[in-house]
């Protein structure tokens, strides 16, 4: 068991679980929140497995939650907007977790890898996840409840 | 050693699918099954099957809280509509 697993583990915990708890509780807003910050800590954590095993195929899974997550986000942001409109906004704090999370696990990794062909693919993963966590949380931000909708 | 992330993994999934029973409205649910889909694929993962863990999350992260939030949105709105009916069916009648 090297660092990068040990990082792994720990991130698996210390990230996993407040999202638990936050996705299980609280208003719908901070729900849906906590469950688009999952899908981000645990694309971080496919990565750092990937590394640790040795095995860089492994990071097409990660590839694939970071394109899947902020889809599942807008989608769930359309779909439950009418129910959350009044819930209380999410702070900036969110928004930085994310970036400051993507950073400190993807450039250790790239300094690991070296140059090359994985190390554009795990630039492309960061920037996926910051871009991709940038719009769901203006998407999330932006629900409003929607008058017209009960008539349609 | 790595039977510690093994574990981690696997308890994970344990409290994730008690939370998911633990939530009653289904809409709230189906975000908590989305979690459950994001943790089974790191089990996965960590069982060093990657194929699986592709499968798993393509259709319990995404595609499994999709029809349960759009069935959850089509049964709310036909309710919906037969309690309009009924007031409607009151006021012609009186």
């Amino acid at each position: 068991m090297n660092a990068w697993l040990v990082a792994a583990a720990v991130l698996m915990v210390a990230g996993l679980g407040p999202v638990l708890w936050c996705v299980a509780t609280g208003p719908l807003r901070r729900r849906v929140a906590a469950q688009n910050t999952g899908t981000l800590l645990v694309c971080l954590v496919l990565l750092l497995l990937a590394r640790g095993y040795a095995r860089p195929p492994y990071t097409d899974v990660a590839l694939v939650v970071a394109l899947l997550g902020p889809v599942g986000t807008l989608v769930y942001a359309r779909l439950l907007g009418p129910e959350m409109g009044d819930d209380p906004q999410q702070g900036p704090l969110t928004k930085a977790f994310a970036v400051l999370a993507t950073a400190a696990v993807v450039l250790p990794l790239c300094v690991a890898e070296g140059p090359g062909r994985s190390l554009v693919k795990l630039l492309l993963i960061g920037a996926i996840l910051v871009g991709g966590n940038v719009i769901s949380s203006q998407a999330l931000a932006g629900a409003r409840p929607k008058e017209a909708d009960d008539h349609g | 050693m790595a039977d510690v992330l093994i574990a981690l993994a696997l308890l994970l999934v344990a409290a994730t699918a008690t939370a998911a029973v633990a939530v009653r409205d289904p809409a709230r649910q189906a975000l908590v099954l989305s979690v459950l889909g994001l943790t089974l694929t790191l089990l996965f993962t960590v069982l060093q099957a990657p194929d699986v863990a592709l499968s798993q999350l393509a259709v319990g992260s995404a595609l499994t809280p999709l029809l349960i939030l759009l069935s959850v949105r089509k049964a709310r709105r036909r309710s919906l509509d037969q309690v309009r009916a009924e007031k409607e069916a009151e006021e012609g009648g009186t």
